[in-house]
């Protein structure tokens, strides 16, 4: 789902990278108010941990395979824009070193997986978990949560890539929903187990401070 | 893992190697977006862009397969979403595909669209690797620190470089330990799988960082790092910045009027 180079004009990646731009700007003043010293290399390494995460695959209908995105994980854990943050460090690496997207796209890929998966994610799961109490609100939270990020980041890519007239609407965006909903199950049981590994052996740590 | 995957042959020695990261970086962010902006009909223009990435291959000493094979990867992408906006694209007729149980047709319009995208996504990529590979993954840092990028997310990837070696060597230590022992399954299991090895890799990643940090207290850490050797721009990077520069304005201006 990373976006090149080339696939998006002038006004589309403009205005996404000024927007992207601004919710990291936000959540850099935030971390810097609210971060100890403690929370530096922890946030690195969560970092580390996320890119790691999505080197596992597995497998889709039809021989293909997605992997674990990891955007609503980050955000359980350590908080929304905590979460902007980790995603944001991820994807540079990915752009920079790897190749996987670009420059002037950045700021659309940014948008599309850290920003709408963070805030959003974080919205919804605290909906769910605030209204249902206990274990049963932090899973249906953390499903949806894990599978809208999914949908509404292909989605939203589709729009993008429609708005700069490189593929038409109507196609891209049926094909790309239809296979992220299905993607978007696998991220939502895989968030959900692990909430409940984590829960199960170190619950502590779903009680961190969020950020 | 090889170390070395991230910034191969970035200690190698050349005049690319010796510029100042930042003057690099600033470089490359103008050649892209200049590309980038570039209409698709001017096909001499990404020609010129073409030389200019090729001459600085040459400069750069880094082995041409290895380029080749690296600038490879957005292929795949580009044909994923891109192969079939010719056919959908409506527009002048270019020719039409007889295949058959239908007619495909195939517009000017959709191909111009799908060289646009071919080329710049296929440049921009080949401008990244002679950045990534010709600069050390710190000194680029470095570079960005110098150039106001915010604190914290330069912390964040400099600890995120440091330790992604030792946690992708662990999750790929349990990706093999569980191919190994197991047989397929239904997908649900699968993903319960992988849930459960994701779940104690974020636990053995959480621990690893409160050790780190007690290390990191325990050697005088008090929240900000302090590196030696600070960048200062010298007379070769003024050059490179004037040339470079030189020869963009003169294939922009080249198209533009």
């Amino acid at each position: 789902m990373h976006i090149p180079d080339g696939f998006l004009d002038a006004k589309t990646w403009i205005s996404l990278s000024a927007i992207s731009a601004g919710v990291v700007a936000i959540s850099v003043a935030r971390a810097n108010k609210k971060l100890g010293e403690k929370h530096i290399p922890l946030m690195g390494i969560m970092s580390a941990f996320i890119f790691a995460a999505q080197m596992l695959n597995f497998p889709v209908a039809g021989g293909t395979s997605g992997h674990f995105m990891g955007g609503v994980l980050a955000t359980i854990l350590l908080g929304p824009f905590a979460g902007v943050l980790i995603m944001t460090t991820v994807l540079i690496v990915q752009c920079f070193i790897f190749g996987d997207g670009g420059i002037t796209s950045l700021g659309a890929n940014v948008f599309n997986m850290a920003v709408i998966g963070s805030v959003l994610g974080y919205l919804i799961y605290f909906t769910f978990y605030k209204i249902i109490k206990g274990k049963t609100g932090r899973f249906i939270g953390a499903f949806i949560a894990a599978w809208s990020s999914i949908v509404l980041a292909a989605g939203f890519c589709a729009l993008e890539l429609a708005i700069s007239g490189t593929s038409p609407l109507k196609v891209t965006l049926t094909t790309m929903l239809g296979v992220h909903c299905i993607i978007g199950i696998g991220e939502a049981v895989i968030t959900v187990a692990v909430i409940s590994f984590v829960l199960a052996t170190r619950s502590d740590l779903l009680e961190l401070e969020k950020i | 893992m090889e170390h070395s995957f991230i910034d191969k042959y970035s200690d190698r020695d050349s005049l690319l190697h010796r510029l100042d990261p930042r003057v690099k970086i600033i470089c490359l962010v103008g050649f892209i977006i200049l590309m980038v902006l570039t209409p698709p009909q001017y096909f001499h223009v990404f020609g010129q862009y073409f030389l200019v990435v090729v001459a600085l291959l040459a400069i750069s000493r880094i082995p041409f397969w290895f380029f080749i094979k690296r600038s490879l990867i957005v292929i795949p992408f580009v044909i994923a979403i891109a192969f079939f906006i010719p056919f959908f694209k409506e527009g002048r007729t270019a020719f039409i595909l007889d295949l058959w149980l239908f007619k495909l047709s195939v517009s000017y319009e959709g191909i111009l669209i799908f060289w646009n995208v071919l080329a710049k996504a296929w440049l921009s990529i080949m401008a990244l690797i002679l950045l990534s590979a010709t600069t050390k993954f710190s000194r680029l840092l470095k570079g960005l620190e110098k150039l106001k990028f915010p604190k914290v997310l330069i912390m964040n990837l400099s600890f995120m470089y440091r330790y992604l070696f030792l946690i992708t060597d662990e999750a790929q230590r349990m990706g093999r330990a569980r191919n190994m022992r197991y047989f397929g399954g239904q997908f649900f299991r699968q993903l319960k799988v992988l849930g459960n090895m994701i779940g104690s890799l974020f636990i053995r990643s959480y621990e690893r960082a409160e050790r780190v940090y007690a290390a990191m207290c325990a050697r005088g850490f008090d929240g900000t790092a302090r590196t030696i050797n600070p960048l200062k721009i010298q007379v070769r990077d003024l050059c490179f910045t004037v040339i470079f520069s030189a020869i963009l304005m003169f294939i922009f201006v080249g198209w533009y009027i």
